[in-house]
């Protein structure tokens, strides 16, 4: 770890008033710290956020606002939550441990880096923590790798549950910086990693989240995270569907979905919604509409089956969305 | 009448100590003055470290020196003695494999002995290491040990003969210990007397260890490992951190501390080879075996190691079969040491000859456990001697009906419970289970306890209490009147160390011996002593009974006695030999493992859903820490068949190289195991007839699970480990 700055601002005006693009914000400290003791992240600054007003949840004529510094146990929880969006309760349930969960927050979940073993690894290249030095992941141990949204330069997979869940949703995240207040799409939060894969977030030197907003959507409450790892917890997804279904009697009408483990972002499968609506709620459907989740896979050398098992996850989730009506 | 602990449910002694964090481990020790030590590790793979830029190090705040192999600190190559590895550290500027020690910065704080150590650079000139056990050839080898039936020319001849054959490959990956307390070393010298504060399975064996690389007597290095957060066997040598940190220690002349990072130890410290192995079994179509050959190609590292044989423990103890042959050949290559680790072969041999089994009961249509029946020994098949005791059947048997066996689907994949596939799977344990040479001292007190001591360690696996229930036991007091004392190279010498299963089996004997002699010792004072109530008395006229001295009406407890004596204490020392190697009989610990898995049909998640092994040891000292090991051995089973892998990538590096990605199983990965054994004393390996089980539960287990997924599935995964997506 290298030496640093601390502060501990008391406002979100004086929190972004102090970052600069050294500047790295500390909440639960879960993934930062790990970082910095891996001299992975070797911010000159780190300003404590947690003396910030940012852990309500809400519910607004816009759905449910969650303060950014609200733990992701606290989230998991909520009633509200548990209620009408349980994909959300599942998919933080399903992250990390206990004792994590207690302590990081959501606005650091969503901004949490990479799991890739060379981007944690000073010893080795990592175009993301080095650019321009190289990717041995591609051509390397590679089977946690993406196969959605890879370049050349990348293949690092998204590590967050909960942000697949919340692309499903079409959630969005309020930010907050000195030139003023924004709110965007968690989807366009992420960005690919391209020829620039250091560049993960479209979010401006020294901007910070202070909320995300579930929006509306009542029949989320029929909603299911479901995610498959080599060990049963502690582990990051090989693969995992966040899945939510509109039904009129055996009748899909609309459904949301998207996937975690496979892209180097949350991945939504617009194309998979459109093949189950208007389908009968059957495994035959599933089996149908899921093979569209294969469009545009780069599979690598260690991870081809992550198409096969990414398709199987879908079903698997809709057929387990299904038994709980 | 006091009742014998021998057996019973007895709680760590050391428990309360542990549970509120009083329990001293090496890094927790802080001496005056102490500086903190953190290591340079080379990251090419093989080459020459051609210069090492020092000067921000040096320069940076609380630096007290920075060694190199261009500024050094000497240490003398060890190896001819217990070490793992054949050069001598920092030394040369050889690099000889990735992640070798090439530094040690020492400073004030850890931090800053940390960060200056990242100020370091190193210039190398680097070529390709060897390092895939994949891409090699077969090894070389030892030389292959076989037994033929009459006319028969060789193994092949045999196998060719069988009406069925069977032909199995398997592999894993380097597999590492990881025990939870990582290696820590804490050295401080006062004159040139060393105490030296680390884990260790042996604090004697380390000790001259680091005395040989120290180049001073054994006399001048005591070790202190009272307490070990778990060995496995990565804490038998003395590595080098350990060395470098006494060394630089004297140098300095200042307390020093070096603790590994968890990323460090994967390379500092050794590992279990990678290994290939081939099984071919020969049988009649009745599943009698007519011939089994068990062939293993394992990583041996350029710089030594452990010699990984899988099929010694294994194949040439396990079954009957007129034809065998075993060929444990070795592949050199620049990767880190090795070393044992629990099981160190059996857990790979039995996978692989557990798997060939169940996939010659698939083929023959015979139930796994009447093939084992089948093909039961009474004799070692390659060495030819009878086993000391074994109740291997009984195990088979009583596993079985505890576990339900009958309910077993016959044919793979044929069973299911909603989306969840179901299977059931058995394979056999066998460990080593012979008695080594051991000392203890006894030591009645007068303040009325008794201190049982032994130079052996306790790794986690309840040797304290161990010490306490065997001298309860013998001396007829109550486990809380004991005092356990161990882990410490200055007790009496020849303790056993904690290795091979055998440090319960070894120092039990020991400790008997010494109490007795202890009770001869007290009645002896208490004769001779004029102060003495019994002074003057024929000493055989005297008895001693749980914790009394009487004669005639005369009687007195011994602290009592001690007091009226003016003596502090009375003690005895014990050597006692180990079973004869080379004897008439084998030694073996058996066991029956069976399991049943659930694998999802869509996604191929694999549950371990219920797990019941049943063990023939010998006596069980103490149930609830017999117990406690068994159920660890079990889960490393798991562990090693679903998760344990850590693969080598070209340029020597490994891929899983810390806890995150190098995955163990967690409590959710692990169902209630049922861990029952078999009463029947050895009445060959000691009074007491205990044999060992610290290593016997991870033996097999791994099978036992793997033959579970083939049940449900119809999918054999012979390449560890069996990951989900080998069942899509």
């Amino acid at each position: 770890m290298r030496e640093f700055q601390f502060a501990r601002p008391g406002s979100v005006a004086e929190a972004v008033r102090e970052a600069d693009p050294g500047t790295a914000f500390l909440a639960g400290g879960t993934t930062l710290v790990d970082l910095m003791k891996l001299e992975v992240m070797t911010p000159g600054r780190v300003l404590d956020i947690n003396r910030l007003p940012l852990r309500a949840i809400e519910a607004t004529g816009e759905g449910l606002e969650i303060g950014s510094l609200v733990r992701m146990r606290d989230v998991a929880t909520h009633t509200l939550v548990r209620r009408d969006y349980p994909v959300v309760a599942q998919a933080l349930e399903a992250s990390a441990s206990g004792q994590l969960r207690t302590m990081a927050s959501i606005g650091g979940n969503l901004l949490q880096r990479t799991r890739c073993g060379y981007f944690r690894d000073v010893s080795v290249p990592c175009n993301k923590r080095r650019p321009g030095s190289g990717c041995p992941a591609v051509g390397g141990e590679n089977r946690m790798h993406a196969v959605l949204g890879t370049s050349d330069s990348c293949v690092a997979t998204h590590p967050s549950d909960l942000a697949v869940a919340l692309v499903a949703l079409d959630a969005t995240v309020r930010l907050r910086s000195r030139t003023g207040e924004r709110t965007i799409s968690l989807r366009d939060l992420y960005l690919l990693p391209g020829d620039t894969p250091h560049r993960e977030h479209d979010l401006q030197p020294g901007e910070l989240i202070t909320a995300v907003v579930l929006p509306r959507l009542p029949w989320a409450s029929h909603s299911i995270y479901v995610k498959v790892r080599d060990r049963q917890s502690y582990e990051f997804a090989l693969a995992s569907a966040a899945v939510a279904v509109r039904r009129e009697r055996d009748t899909i009408v609309e459904a949301r979905v998207a996937v975690g483990g496979m892209g180097t972002r949350p991945w939504r499968l617009a194309a998979v919604e459109a093949a189950l609506a208007g389908r009968p709620a059957t495994e035959a459907s599933y089996e149908a509409a899921s093979a569209r989740a294969l469009d545009g896979v780069r599979p690598l050398r260690h991870n081809a089956f992550k198409p096969e098992l990414m398709r199987r996850t879908l079903v698997r989730a809709l057929l387990e969305l299904e038994r709980t009506r | 009448m006091s009742v014998s602990p021998i057996g019973r449910e007895t709680a760590r002694v050391d428990g309360p100590l542990k549970v509120t964090g009083r329990a001293p481990y090496a890094a927790d020790y802080h001496p005056d003055g102490l500086v903190y030590g953190h290591l340079i590790l080379a990251t090419v793979g093989r080459g020459t470290v051609r210069e090492m830029d020092v000067s921000l190090a040096e320069a940076a705040p609380g630096v007290l020196a920075v060694y190199t192999p261009f500024r050094s600190i000497r240490i003398i190559n060890d190896f001819a003695g217990r070490g793992a590895e054949n050069y001598t550290v920092l030394q040369d500027t050889t690099v000889r494999f990735r992640g070798q020690i090439i530094g040690l910065v020492v400073a004030d704080t850890l931090e800053r002995a940390r960060d200056a150590a990242a100020l370091v650079t190193a210039e190398y000139t680097s070529t390709t290491p060897r390092t895939s056990l994949a891409d090699s050839g077969p090894g070389t080898s030892p030389g292959a040990e076989q037994v033929l039936a009459p006319g028969v020319g060789s193994i092949d001849e045999a196998l060719a003969s069988a009406p069925v054959t069977i032909t199995t490959t398997v592999s894993q990956h380097a597999q590492h210990h990881v025990a939870m307390e990582p290696h820590a070393t804490t050295a401080v010298w006062q004159d040139d007397q060393l105490t030296l504060y680390c884990g260790s399975q042996g604090p004697q064996r380390h000790a001259s260890a680091i005395a040989a690389s120290l180049g001073v007597e054994p006399a001048k290095v005591r070790v202190i490992a009272r307490y070990t957060g778990g060995g496995f066997g990565s804490r038998v040598p003395a590595w080098n951190e350990a060395k470098l940190c006494a060394a630089a220690a004297r140098a300095l002349g200042r307390p020093l501390k070096v603790v590994l990072t968890r990323e460090q130890l994967f390379t500092t410290v050794g590992h279990r080879s990678a290994v290939r192995q081939t099984v071919r079994l020969g049988a009649e179509s009745d599943g009698r075996l007519i011939a089994l050959s068990h062939e293993s190609d394992a990583e041996m590292p350029a710089v030594a190691g452990w010699p990984l044989m899988p099929a010694e423990g294994t194949s040439a103890v396990l079954y009957r079969t007129p034809n065998i042959r075993i060929d444990q050949r070795l592949v050199t290559l620049d990767t880190p040491s090795t070393w044992a680790m629990r099981g160190p072969g059996e857990a790979p041999g039995a996978f692989a000859v557990e798997t060939a089994f169940d996939e010659l009961a698939t083929r023959t249509g015979i139930d796994p456990v009447e093939l084992r029946l089948r093909n039961y020994a009474v004799r070692e098949p390659l060495g030819g001697r009878r086993f000391s005791s074994k109740y291997l059947d009984q195990c088979y048997r009583v596993g079985a009906m505890r576990f339900g066996w009958d309910r077993r689907p016959r044919r793979p994949r044929s069973r299911t419970d909603g989306d969840w596939l179901i299977g059931m799977g058995m394979a056999t344990a066998i460990y080593q289970g012979g008695r080594g040479s051991s000392s203890a001292r006894v030591q009645f007190r007068d303040d009325g306890r008794v201190t049982v001591a032994s130079g052996t360690s306790d790794i986690g696996t309840g040797a304290w209490t161990m010490l306490a229930v065997a001298g309860a036991d013998a001396l007829g007091l109550p486990v809380a009147a004991m005092v356990p004392e161990l882990g410490d190279s200055a007790l009496p010498p020849g303790g056993s160390a904690a290795v091979g299963s055998g440090a319960t089996a070894s120092t039990v004997p020991a400790v008997q011996a010494a109490c007795r002699s202890a009770v001869t010792a007290l009645i002896r004072a208490a004769v001779e002593n004029p102060r003495s109530p019994f002074h003057g008395l024929d000493p055989a006229d005297v008895r001693y009974r749980q914790g009394r001295v009487s004669s005639g009406r005369r009687s007195m407890g011994f602290r009592d006695l001690l007091r009226a004596m003016g003596v502090p204490d009375v003690q005895a020392v014990e050597n006692t030999e180990g079973i004869d190697r080379d004897g008439p009989y084998a030694f073996q610990s058996f066991g029956a493992h069976f399991c049943e898995v659930r694998v999802h049909r869509l996604t191929g998640d694999i549950r371990v859903s219920r797990f019941t092994s049943v063990f023939d040891v010998g006596t069980v000292i103490n149930a609830r820490t017999a117990r406690s090991q068994l159920i660890g051995g079990i889960i490393w089973g798991i562990g090693g068949a679903l998760l344990e892998s850590d693969p080598i990538e070209p340029d020597g590096r490994y891929a899983a190289a810390n806890m995150a990605d190098y995955l163990v199983p967690v409590n959710a990965d692990v169902p209630a195991i049922d861990v029952h054994w078999l009463d029947h004393p050895d009445p060959q390996v000691s009074e007491v007839g205990a044999r060992g089980l610290g290593e016997l539960g991870n033996v097999g287990s791994a099978a036992a699970v793997g033959n579970a997924v083939f049940n449900a599935t119809g999918i054999r995964v012979r390449d560890l480990p069996i990951t989900l997506d080998k069942l899509l």
